[in-house]
């Protein structure tokens, strides 16, 4: 059986958390790579490995979940949660060892998160097999944003689609910086970056925070993200993140332009121009009772709102206050300043 | 590459890790986040009483891990990005100091009331983002946490030169370890991606004009420090009352009637902390 995977072009030995108090497991997962290739390094329980995870993630974590091996089901789930959830850490590879005396029941949530599971004990060319499949499936990754590892478009397309299908009611919103184009322009691209890096984190962050029974958070591209929250959670997360995002965004500039509060730069004409500090612009439309039927409605109507958003100074959230269009394929009319749309 | 720092003291080296802090303020900080709603502003509040803490969260937010290193110079940003789970990790990850003596008691307390006379000060003449002036005086004597920890023995014979000699507790550590606390805090801010103005805060408060980037944050940490000394809260290490650098006072607009009232306004809440 050859390498853990042959495309893969990270540094060598691949850093491997073992959880587990059995020592044949231990021992057999070592055996299985030279350690050059795999460096495994041992956890007796969950809260130990947490921590080195959080601090510096290795690129597989195998996790026992037999009763006599681990110290507890419920942490042990909760920890996997906490890894998967955060998209820092969602591309580590998580593989959990069952056997007997693992709590099947307890695992059907768990096994949506986790990437595959090996049994022991077994023939070492199956674990291997089941390593190697489960690693670089994730490193695939499907469809996750290089920069922030958040959904891509086809993953956000997917995850609107299915709420509207299903009727759900839900609120979108479309959010972006303003004047990200003057900051990269004097700070250069990889300063550009950890604006994005921090804003992703941030927007994450807030969505999670709001503590809501479904959510999603994806990264169209460049500074262009998407969030979706149950309708009544929306306006107090949206507070929340342009809170943030105002207090925080002034430490990714250098003293001067903090202390003036604007940047100054050059217009495509080379001439002089200042231009404020990044702010955070939000558009947010809803669905109620099923009246958006595809996507695509649902895009449209945020970016005009989002271009209203935009002429605004500074940070700024705008809801989509109108009610949804009868059932027939007329073209959305525009909501006027007050007067009725009837002649 | 080396992340130990080498001292003169018998060879031994420093390690930028595995630092314990306090009982009191760990198990105030986790039986707040063992409440779901608890809000981040007060989880904030209680890890700014406590310099490890505060070093340690400010240390994982910097990490390359997260994209942005070096741009998060306040406990209170720090949490609103990292989230609970990362902050339980951090907490977990946190030991307890067992054994406390005077001097280390007295070490913590210092930098509290230096954080806490930072603050007043940023907030006094109305600086932008105090809190990252509270996290500067907080982390000021880092250093000499890290070799009181580590080092125990070499910690105990500075204290004891600068005793008998009456000398500063810098000279004497220079003469134990081959260097001073704010040569460790150059390290450890390096080491951890520590914000610059952090960095230049904590490496030039004793000298603050050398600060090159950011020495306003350095003046307002080096007259911290000072009012620390002078209302004695806490122990610093000598009982001496550090001289103020002139300059500081000019960089900061401080004249004698504007000096005097600060001097009021920052005596109050120290006494507040030295009645704790």
């Amino acid at each position: 059986m050859g390498r853990l995977i042959a495309e893969y072009a990270g540094q060598l030995p691949i850093r491997a958390f073992i959880v587990s108090q059995d020592k044949a497991l231990f021992e057999a997962v070592q055996a299985l790579w030279p350690p050059d290739e795999i460096a495994w390094q041992p956890f007796g329980e969950m809260e130990s490995a947490l921590p080195a995870l959080f601090n510096d993630p290795p690129e597989l974590v195998l996790i026992d979940t037999r009763a006599s091996f681990i110290s507890e089901g419920a942490d042990c789930a909760a920890g996997i949660r906490a890894i998967k959830g955060d998209s820092a850490y969602s591309s580590v590879t998580i593989v959990l060892c069952l056997g007997k005396g693992s709590d099947l029941s307890a695992m059907d949530e768990l096994m949506l998160e986790v990437d595959d599971f090996i049994f022991f004990p077994d023939l070492p060319d199956i674990y291997k097999l089941s390593f190697i499949l489960a690693f670089s499936r994730s490193r695939r990754s499907l469809d996750v944003n290089p920069l922030s590892h958040l959904p891509g478009n086809t993953s956000i397309i997917r995850y609107i689609q299915g709420l509207i299908d299903r009727k759900v009611d839900f609120a979108l919103a479309y959010a972006d910086l303003d004047h990200f184009k003057a900051f990269n322009d004097k700070y250069g691209f990889s300063r550009g970056d950890e604006v994005l890096h921090f804003t992703a984190r941030m927007i994450s962050g807030s969505v999670r925070a709001s503590g809501a029974s479904f959510s999603f958070v994806g990264h169209i591209g460049g500074d262009d993200f998407v969030f979706v929250l149950p309708t009544d959670l929306m306006e107090e997360a949206t507070q929340r993140m342009i809170a943030s995002f105002d207090s925080i965004a002034p430490s990714f500039y250098d003293t001067e332009d903090r202390k003036r509060g604007s940047i100054l730069t050059t217009d495509r004409q080379g001439r002089p121009q200042l231009f404020p500090v990044l702010s955070l612009s939000i558009a947010v439309i809803f669905n109620r009772d099923g009246c958006l039927r595809h996507f695509g409605e649902a895009a449209e109507r945020a970016s005009q709102l989002k271009h209203l958003a935009k002429k605004e100074p500074g940070s700024i959230c705008k809801f989509d206050r109108r009610l949804c269009e009868p059932e027939d394929e007329s073209p959305a009319m525009p909501k006027g300043g007050g007067h009725a749309p009837q002649a | 590459m080396t992340n130990d720092l080498k001292t003169a003291y018998k060879n031994s080296i420093l390690a930028a890790k595995n630092l314990p802090t306090l009982p009191t303020t760990l198990l105030e900080v986790n039986s707040l986040l063992e409440n779901p709603n608890v809000s981040l502003a007060v989880v904030a509040e209680a890890i700014n009483r406590d310099q490890v803490l505060a070093a340690k969260i400010l240390k994982m937010i910097n990490s390359p891990i997260y994209g942005f290193p070096g741009r998060i110079a306040s406990v209170q940003h720090a949490l609103v990005l990292l989230g609970y789970n990362v902050i339980r990790g951090v907490i977990i990850s946190t030991s307890i100091l067992e054994d406390l003596d005077r001097a280390m008691r007295g070490l913590w307390k210092h930098s509290l009331a230096c954080s806490v006379a930072c603050t007043q000060i940023a907030r006094f003449l109305d600086l932008k983002d105090p809190e990252e002036y509270l996290a500067a005086g907080l982390l000021h004597d880092l250093g000499k946490v890290i070799v009181s920890i580590q080092l125990p023995a070499a910690a105990k014979e500075a204290q004891w030169i600068a005793a008998r000699e009456e000398i500063s507790y810098s000279e004497a550590e220079s003469r134990v370890l081959g260097f001073t606390h704010e040569r460790v805090n150059a390290w450890v801010a390096d080491q951890w991606h520590l914000p610059l103005p952090l960095r230049e805060s904590m490496v030039h408060h004793h000298r603050p004009m050398s600060a090159q980037h950011y020495p306003e944050m350095a003046c307002v940490t080096h007259l911290g420090n000072f009012f620390a000394r002078l209302y004695e809260v806490g122990f610093g290490g000598d009982d001496l009352v550090p001289q103020v650098s002139p300059q500081a006072f000019k960089l900061l607009g401080l004249n004698r009637r504007v000096l005097e009232s600060l001097l009021d306004l920052v005596g109050e809440k120290l006494e507040e902390l030295n009645m704790e």
